[in-house]
């Protein structure tokens, strides 16, 4: 630190950001990710194809036709074309569905840590209830339920995965509350408002960054689930879609499956490095190693 | 001519694990502006209790206020609507803390802080508010304040965060600012700054000061009238003078003598035996009694009260009764 007036301070957020620039793993799972996202976002522009119409011979293995370099399915459809397509419909429901977990579990959490008492009780009773559910089969029951489609997906695995974030939030809330700069800020005429969101939540938001990093990689785990079981919405090309669909060809080509298989594969994979780097990055005991 | 600030046989109770226990039994206090009344006592005495029920900022629950009256300007805090506590707070009384390191967000800058108190009690814009931020680090000693208010609380020193917190508290010109123990977790030299600075803001502000400490130097140099608190009671009050030459109390003199003076040959640290009893194990004679040589049975059934003796007032019967 240096005492020239035009020294520019560096926030706790930049300080995060240069640990995780410094943790190789991570810039690997950005790399990934990266690639990932541009690929559904853009890939169409230079391999332009419908997913869902037949071009080709069935089963025809990847390498053989340069047209269709990943071979197509077991009905003769493209599985580049699919594997494009499917991406988004995938990332988008993984993103849509952690933002659903959070916005739930950061609103219950810190109302129960805050203000305690019977508040507390009462949404730790319905946290529990909601985690004791078995998730996959609760979100099967709302998905089947409901019209399938890819916000119905979103948010049946958003109301299945927001226990964790609640629990998490709370023991957060519980700890820094107790902390002299919440005082401080009562002393200074904060109201309750302002304490829950603009001195605790602040502080409380590392953890809940790498937990909402990570639910994005179940949530997509969960929407290619529920597409494998047929429970997605048909008229919408995903990787689990895609995964389902040929599953009963497994033996006949293992291609149709493999490739979106490891699409999600190096996306969830890619999602759990970037979350490992984030807590690397935000919790200051591992910073020395 | 009633005083600024004048608390009045204030009871605060808390729900313990053994049951209900008195922090607080009865303390009266007054200070008038541009007074500095320094509050005295050992660790788990009540003196920030004291200073949180000023506040209006007991945990409750456990705690509560189970009686007596602050007053603040004439205006009754006790019982008040929180609204109206929580505009006072920050406007007309407010706090410094012990702890600089702990007591300021970690995630926002100093300058963001003291524009948000400014902001929290002044309808002014937030480039008024951080513009204003600058001159109050300027006015608290703090070197290049235009650079220093895009910094963060880790990357200042535990003084300048000290300092901080007092640019923060008189930010508004409260007519009270209650110091708990400003200068604990600061080194020697730091104190003495901050209780320069302490002094110079009074002086600008005509702010009212109730200082909240466990050092007698640091009465000496700032306080006008000293309390000194003992298990939740007030044992003696006086000026600062009297306090520190003529201590009446066994413990108000064990407090004094416990200071270690420079170039004295006695190379022991004096202590008073003993610790502040818990509160739930108070039984109905002098909270002091245990640790007392001077103590006798009257000590022990009867609870002495804060009356007038030769020089000023004190709770004990050895006093009282000439036994010392």
């Amino acid at each position: 630190m240096t005492d020239t007036p035009d020294y520019k301070a560096e926030s706790p957020a930049r300080e995060a950001w240069r640990m995780f620039r410094r943790n190789v793993p991570a810039l690997v799972g950005m790399v990934i990710l990266a690639f990932i996202v541009l690929a559904t976002l853009y890939g169409t522009f230079f391999y332009s194809g419908d997913p869902y119409d037949v071009v080709w011979a069935p089963h025809e293995a990847p390498g053989v036709t340069p047209e269709y370099p990943l071979g197509t399915d077991y009905l003769g459809r493209d599985i580049m074309a699919g594997m494009l397509t499917g991406g988004g419909p995938t990332l988008a429901v993984g993103a849509a569905a952690a933002a659903i977990t959070m916005v739930i579990g950061i609103a219950l959490g810190s109302l129960a840590g805050f203000y305690g008492g019977w508040i507390d009780n009462l949404l730790m009773r319905i946290t529990e209830f909601f985690q004791v559910l078995p998730a996959l089969l609760f979100a099967m029951v709302l998905v089947t339920l409901f019209e399938p489609s890819l916000w119905t997906i979103a948010i049946a695995i958003g109301v299945v995965s927001w226990p964790q974030t609640a629990r998490l939030t709370r023991a957060e809330f519980l700890r820094i509350k107790e902390l002299e700069y919440v005082t401080a800020a009562r002393a200074i005429g904060a109201r309750n408002m302002r304490i829950m969101w603009k001195v605790i939540l602040p502080n409380a938001m590392p953890p809940l960054i790498v937990s909402a990093t990570l639910t994005i990689g179940i949530a997509i785990l969960f929407e290619a689930g529920l597409s494998f079981l047929g429970l997605g919405d048909p008229n919408v090309m995903s990787w689990g879609l895609m995964i389902g669909a040929n599953r009963d060809y497994i033996l006949d080509a293992w291609w149709p499956v493999t490739f979106p298989g490891l699409a999600i594969f190096f996306t969830v994979f890619a999602v759990s490095l970037i979350g490992d780097g984030l807590n690397d990055a935000f919790n200051p005991k591992l910073r020395e190693r | 001519m009633t005083a600024l600030l004048d608390i009045n046989d204030l009871r605060v109770t808390f729900n313990t694990r053994y049951g209900q226990v008195t922090a607080l039994d009865g303390v009266s206090l007054h200070v008038n502006a541009g007074e500095t009344l320094g509050v005295v006592g050992e660790s788990g005495c009540g003196k920030s209790i004291t200073a949180l029920a000023t506040m209006g900022l007991i945990p409750s629950p456990p705690g509560r206020i189970a009686g007596g009256s602050i007053r603040l300007d004439g205006e009754e805090l006790v019982g008040a609507r929180p609204s109206r506590l929580r505009a006072m707070r920050g406007a007309d009384i407010a706090m410094i803390f012990q702890e600089p390191m702990t007591s300021l967000n970690p995630v926002f800058t100093v300058g963001d802080q003291i524009a948000e108190a400014i902001m929290l009690h002044q309808k002014v814009s937030h480039d008024q508010a951080l513009k204003d931020a600058v001159a109050l680090l300027d006015r608290v000693g703090i070197p290049s304040p235009k650079a220093r208010v895009h910094d963060y609380p880790h990357q200042l020193s535990g003084g300048m965060r000290q300092r901080v917190m007092i640019a923060m508290a008189v930010s508004c010109r409260p007519k009270v600012l209650i110091a708990d123990e400003p200068t604990t977790a600061l080194d020697v030299t730091v104190q003495a700054q901050i209780f320069d600075l302490l002094n110079e803001i009074q002086r600008d502000f005509g702010a009212a000061i109730v200082l909240i400490t466990h050092d007698m130097g640091a009465i000496s140099e700032m306080a006008d009238r000293v309390a000194v608190m003992y298990a939740g009671r007030i044992i003696e009050e006086a000026r600062a003078d009297d306090v520190l030459d003529f201590p009446q109390h066994p413990y108000a003199r064990g407090l004094i003598d416990c200071i270690p003076a420079l170039g004295r040959e006695d190379h022991a640290l004096k202590e008073i035996p003993g610790v502040v009893p818990p509160l739930h194990l108070l039984g109905a004679g002098c909270a002091f009694a245990e640790r007392c040589e001077h103590a006798n049975e009257r000590c022990r059934r009867e609870k002495p009260l804060l009356v007038n003796h030769d020089h000023h007032p004190a709770a004990c019967h050895a006093v009282e009764e000439g036994r010392i």
